[in-house]
């Protein structure tokens, strides 16, 4: 589903993804960990080109994402993302939150888009909240509403960058548990966390990530338990 | 000769008509160039911020210096720094005195100086809107442009919004500087409030109550606005 080859990216003289090569598969559900400043965030912000990737190729259902002449935002439809700092529009009411993209880029109907929101804030839990504006929100309630609002776009894969970090510790469990119920309905996704409790159990893969390459990867439990690398063995013995 | 009333002053031969006729002038320059200055100001702002890097493919032949040349960024860097690095007296004089001559001598004054304090008050706008987008949390471009919002939509629906909400305050004390700024308009012939005052100085050999007068006049004109300013201000806290 998402290819990619032997992808770099540098700012300015910084190099911070040196040469990753990997395929996720439809279904997959990746986390992705490694120490900070090993470059998680920015490989995960290149498949939606947030970043655009000094050099290799990404593409996602064969279509290559990288090419200069690629339209941008038919990929972001198909490429959800989840932000650590949330980003809602603190300008739009919830439902507004949610509506926004699928009435503006897919062209639906106001009904039919509120609609779709209320069976997301539903599954989220969230169903009271459509006409609160977002600094009325926790934490919690608020990640979770920018999931909402990512699946409302219908998206073939999710990413997750850093979901819970920025999250009182109290709410991270409700923020998980609606990650991992998507991950159970088979959703794609790709999710940077620091929490390995999380990767451990729902994730199908685990990437560690190390100065800019993915440095082992593989069926989590196995590398929780018999990690190969020395360096992460390393990261393990410093956090767990 | 007997000390002259005060209402003398004003009231004899219709002196107050002078008065009535400079107020008039003086907002009359004032909405003409902040209107001018709004849209100068939002097209500066704009160019200053926008991503036009012609030669950018020059950058793989090495020519970096070249490939990150955005021309119409540094035409608004250019009129920006020209405005703020000269007086708004010099830039009123030259504009009356070397541009708008000859041919053009007779363009009625009231334009000649609504364009020179629009020029003026362009430059100022520029920088409060740039600033306005440029302090809002990167998050909300990007959150935006992941949902497949179009850079246009992006900026017209999320952006420019919260940048507004933001710079309404600065703006309008923007437009209360501006107005008090058209008092220089007698160096080039208008006749002001301000001109007003010497004219009935002139006729009566009264300097104090003239001035004065005009004094309460702007000062009056300001404390509407000011009171404006503040209700607009609290309304925007109480939506926060």
């Amino acid at each position: 589903m998402i290819k990619i080859e032997n992808l770099y990216k540098s700012f300015g003289e910084l190099e911070v993804l040196k040469g990753i090569d990997e395929h996720i598969k439809e279904g997959e559900v990746v986390a992705v960990i490694g120490p900070s400043g090993s470059g998680k965030s920015t490989f995960l912000r290149c498949i939606n080109l947030l970043e655009k990737p000094t050099k290799g190729k990404i593409s996602i259902d064969g279509e290559e994402i990288t090419n200069e002449k690629i339209n941008i935002n038919g990929i972001r439809e198909k490429v959800g993302m989840v932000f650590q700092h949330f980003n809602l529009f603190p300008h739009k009411n919830v439902l507004e939150n949610l509506t926004l993209a699928p009435i503006k880029v897919r062209k639906m109907t106001k009904e039919d888009a509120e609609k779709l929101a209320f069976e997301l804030l539903g599954k989220v839990g969230l169903k009271e909240k459509a006409y609160e504006y977002p600094n009325k929100l926790s934490g919690g309630q608020k990640q979770r509403i920018a999931i909402a609002r990512a699946l409302a776009m219908k998206p073939e894969i999710i990413l997750f960058d850093e979901p819970t970090s920025a999250l009182d510790p109290e709410m991270v469990k409700e923020v998980l548990d609606v990650i991992k119920e998507l991950a159970i309905e088979g959703l794609t996704m790709m999710v940077v966390t620091h929490e390995m409790g999380f990767a451990r159990e729902v994730a199908t893969r685990l990437f560690f990530m190390d100065e800019g390459k993915i440095l082992e990867q593989g069926d989590p439990k196995k590398i929780f338990d018999n990690p190969k690398e020395e360096r992460t063995k390393e990261f393990f013995s410093k956090i767990l | 000769m007997e000390r002259m009333g005060f209402l003398e002053i004003f009231l004899g031969d219709k002196r107050y008509m002078y008065i009535l006729k400079g107020l008039g002038f003086s907002l009359e320059v004032t909405i003409i160039s902040a209107l001018i200055g709004l849209f100068l100001g939002i097209v500066m702002a704009l160019l200053k911020i926008s991503h036009c890097y012609p030669f950018r493919k020059l950058a793989k032949k090495g020519y970096i210096k070249l490939a990150k040349f955005n021309p119409l960024s540094g035409l608004a860097v250019i009129y920006i720094d020209l405005i703020r690095g000269t007086p708004a007296v010099v830039q009123l004089m030259i504009l009356a005195n070397v541009v708008f001559v000859g041919a053009l001598r007779d363009i009625p004054i009231l334009l000649v100086a609504g364009l020179a304090f629009g020029l003026n008050s362009g430059a100022y706008v520029a920088e409060i809107i740039r600033a306005g987008i440029e302090g809002l949390d990167k998050g909300q471009m990007e959150a935006a442009r992941s949902l497949g919002l179009t850079y246009p939509l992006a900026m017209i629906q999320i952006i420019i919004p919260q940048a507004i909400k933001n710079i309404l305050p600065t703006l309008v004390s923007e437009f209360i500087i501006l107005l008090k700024e058209t008092s220089i308009v007698g160096f080039i012939g208008g006749v002001d409030l301000l001109r007003s005052a010497n004219i009935i100085t002139s006729q009566t050999y009264r300097g104090v109550e003239p001035l004065l007068t005009v004094g309460v006049i702007y000062l009056i004109l300001t404390g509407i606005f000011t009171y404006f300013m503040r209700i607009v201000e609290r309304r925007m806290k109480a939506s926060d």
